[in-house]
């Protein structure tokens, strides 16, 4: 056991610690703007920002713009930016997923097509991986793409269907999409899923906006009739999706977890003061709601640096990510609820952030794999337990 | 950044794993039990201690386990706290039935907290395993154990005031019978201790003068959070095992999701417990000395709230057969119980590290 950083990397750290001094929201950062589009251009501007300082992809390769930074690296990286009150960078997708994937599987044409545009947010990205009936159970992808001539093996592809929760579609260039090639009878569900890349601009493709129950619309839906895409832009080869997308998914759960996780013990550190403010920290049952909320932050932050350790050890992330996006999420829900209890009637008005906060954490339990999929996937994979009927 | 045990530290707990599987298995543990409850015939023999296993005992005493984390110069093999609890997680997984924690955690409390003089008459002693030794809180809270009249005793204030030290045959000690019955408690029956009042002659103030007890026990919190994770490491095992095997309705009981879920929340709630408990023995070897306490107070909190959801939720998976005596789940609820209790319970210590946090002495994000 070393739970201390190595001298190279507290000297990542201070360097990042300086530049965002700088460029933060302590330095030349302008405060977030209420209107939604607005805060797309801030978070944007905010990711040039970062790419003029070499901050945008610090795991990517340097030869396209990132420092090659080790895991642990961008491990501090997500950590000291989340510490810093800064927001992630405009095109999360593109730099956490979409990258990352077209460098395990993309040919040359498409990496110096796509990767260049990325960090700088000249092109950004959005994942059309859900479906109304093919959330948690991915394999059930029912959106089609057949070849516009099915005897010309370099034919364009013709997509045509639906896809749910395309947080940033309106703003987006490029679309992680995932399609049914293959529905004959027999092809088992996950073999007929191809990845491919989609060009949004174009009147194929509609782009509605899916208002959740805070009242703004994050995500979107995805309307796709007869969208083009050539056939260079398949990602991985026809009928190998499902794996593709898989590396997708495992790079979600690597990178964040550090954000997320700072951030909620600063949401934490907040709802300490406010009732320490209002003296309702002297209540014994508030006083140990706190305490826990504080031992399960910390159990986080400990629980995504062995994460860690075991990803240097063994390669790859594992499925024990699903035991900290259950833990992280189930945490944020009962803050938010204690803020309520916490903070009195302001918590339960949309003047307060607390009353955003506590709509939005009930999605928390549900987007990136439902809680139920998170246990699922930690029985039979992590215990070993036969499949569930 | 490195989240795992040395190379060195695995081949310990490797090494105990494997002693005890061949002398603590669950046959040997009831047969401990056992023997107790027999009715007695001839002459007792004097040299056993009921509820625990002698020659074992004697064993870990030869091999070093016991004073592991002694100092050398009091006998013992000068390591850290994190091989102490990784042997003592062993142990808990084990459910040995020896008086490990009492002794382990008194010299850790007398190493740290002690006199000169105290390390000097005790330390020895209990690092080669023939002194037991009993750690406990004020307020009567849980059968302490380790705890007999031959034992020697650390008694900490259980709300912050100071600690006193009870030597073997100090008369502190009053026999019970606990519900686990796979080792020796006792009770330690002191509602407080006082500062400004004169200890009643039995025992003495632990490093000669009235101070707050602080580091020696916050360490031995840390290691019967140890114990416990090796507790419901065994539970969440024994479960899994289990429901793969035992088929209703035709198939495995463990294919059906309820039964799934949870498992998989045992194994979220040990996972807990464990990425603390070995932070908090980290920090108390290497890290900033003002963190320990919130470290072993996060650490407990965790063991003892997991301990007792995770060892019952084994006898529910476990259905009807996890309820009766045959089955070997109960020893680890019962061992859980009385460890969620000693040295203070999740509530005890939540209460200590909301105190710490809105004290300002943990740092912000």
């Amino acid at each position: 056991m070393d739970l201390t950083f190595t001298p190279e990397q507290l000297a990542f750290r201070d360097e990042l610690r300086t530049w965002l001094r700088e460029h933060g929201p302590e330095g030349a950062l302008t405060p977030e703007p209420r209107d939604e589009d607005e805060q797309w251009e801030w978070r944007r501007a905010w990711q040039r920002t970062l790419h003029a300082g070499r901050w945008a992809g610090v795991h990517w390769p340097t030869e396209v713009g990132g420092r090659g930074a080790t895991l642990s690296e961008t491990a501090i990286f997500f950590e000291e930016l989340g510490r810093s009150g800064a927001p992630l960078p405009a095109d999360v997708l593109g730099i956490l997923l979409a990258g990352p994937t077209l460098m395990v599987w993309g040919d040359d044409a498409q990496k110096d097509r796509l990767l260049p545009t990325i960090l700088s947010a000249d092109e950004t990205w959005c994942q059309g991986f859900s479906e109304p009936d093919a959330g948690s159970d991915f394999g059930a992808v029912k959106t089609r793409a057949v070849r516009e001539n099915p005897d010309d093996p370099e034919s364009d592809w013709l997509v045509t269907g639906q896809k749910v929760w395309t947080s940033g579609a309106q703003y987006a260039k490029w679309c992680m999409l995932v399609a049914r090639t293959d529905d004959t009878a027999g092809a088992k569900k996950h073999a007929g899923l191809t990845y491919f890349v989609l060009d949004m601009e174009q009147a194929a493709v509609d782009v509605r906006p899916l208002v959740q129950i805070t009242g703004s619309p994050e995500f979107n839906e995805l309307f796709l009739d007869d969208a083009r895409i050539p056939n260079s832009m398949v990602v991985g080869g026809v009928g190998n999706g499902w794996k593709v997308a898989l590396t997708t998914l495992m790079n979600e759960r690597a990178g964040l977890a550090f954000f997320l996780q700072v951030r909620l013990r600063q949401q934490l550190d907040k709802l300490v003061a406010a009732a320490k403010r209002n003296g309702s920290v002297d209540d014994p049952i508030v006083a140990d709601r706190l305490a826990d909320l504080h031992v399960r932050t910390e159990a986080l932050r400990l629980m995504a640096w062995k994460g860690l350790t075991a990803i240097e050890q063994y390669g790859q992330p594992g499925p024990e990510g699903s035991l900290t996006k259950w833990l992280w999420s189930e945490t944020n829900q009962l803050l938010v609820q204690l803020a309520v209890d916490v903070v009195g009637a302001d918590a339960l008005t949309m003047e307060d952030s607390w009353g955003f906060e506590l709509l939005r954490a009930r999605g928390n339990s549900i987007e990136g794999g439902t809680t139920e999929i998170q246990k699922n996937i930690i029985a039979e994979r992590v215990l070993g337990l036969p499949r569930a009927r | 950044m490195r989240f795992e045990l040395s190379e060195d530290q695995q081949e310990i707990q490797g090494a105990a794993r494997e002693l005890l599987a061949g002398r603590s298995s669950f046959a040997q543990v009831r047969a401990v039990v056992e023997e107790q409850d027999a009715e007695p015939t001839g002459m007792p023999d004097l040299s056993k201690v009921p509820g625990e296993d002698a020659g074992l005992w004697k064993e870990l005493g030869e091999l070093g386990w016991t004073g592991i984390a002694v100092p050398e110069d009091h006998g013992g093999q000068g390591l850290g706290l994190i091989e102490l609890v990784t042997i003592t997680e062993e142990l808990g997984y084990a459910v040995a039935a020896v008086p490990f924690l009492g002794s382990t955690t008194a010299a850790l409390v007398i190493q740290h907290e002690g006199s000169d003089e105290q390390r000097e008459d005790w330390l020895g002693h209990l690092a080669s395993g023939e002194l037991r030794g009993a750690t406990t809180l004020t307020g009567d809270k849980v059968p302490v154990p380790g705890a007999a009249e031959g034992s020697l005793v650390v008694v900490a204030d259980a709300h912050g005031g100071p600690a006193a030290l009870y030597g073997p045959g100090s008369g502190v000690v009053e026999p019970v019978t606990a519900i686990d019955p796979t080792r020796g408690h006792g009770r330690v029956p002191i509602a407080g201790l006082d500062p400004e009042e004169e200890l009643d002659g039995r025992g003495e103030w632990l490093g000669g003068t009235v101070t707050p007890a602080g580091p020696g026990f916050d360490r031995a919190a840390i290691v019967v959070a140890a114990e416990l994770v090796g507790v419901m490491q065994r539970a969440l095992d024994m479960t899994v095992s289990y429901v793969k095997d035992r088929k209703q309705f035709g198939v495995p009981v463990g294919s059906f999701q309820a039964v799934q879920h949870g498992a998989a929340q045992m194994l979220r709630d040990v996972t807990m417990a464990r990425v603390l408990t070995y932070n908090a023995a980290w920090v108390a070897d290497h890290g900033d000395p003002a963190e320990v306490r919130v470290a072993a107070s996060m650490a407990k909190a965790a063991a003892s709230e997991a301990g007792r959801t995770v060892t019952s939720a084994a006898i529910q998976l476990h259905g009807g057969i996890g309820f009766t005596w045959e089955a070997d789940v109960h020893w680890l609820m019962k061992r859980a119980q009385i460890d969620a209790a000693l040295l203070g319970g999740a509530g005890h210590h939540r209460r200590r590290v909301a105190g710490q946090v809105v004290a300002g002495n943990v740092p912000a994000a």
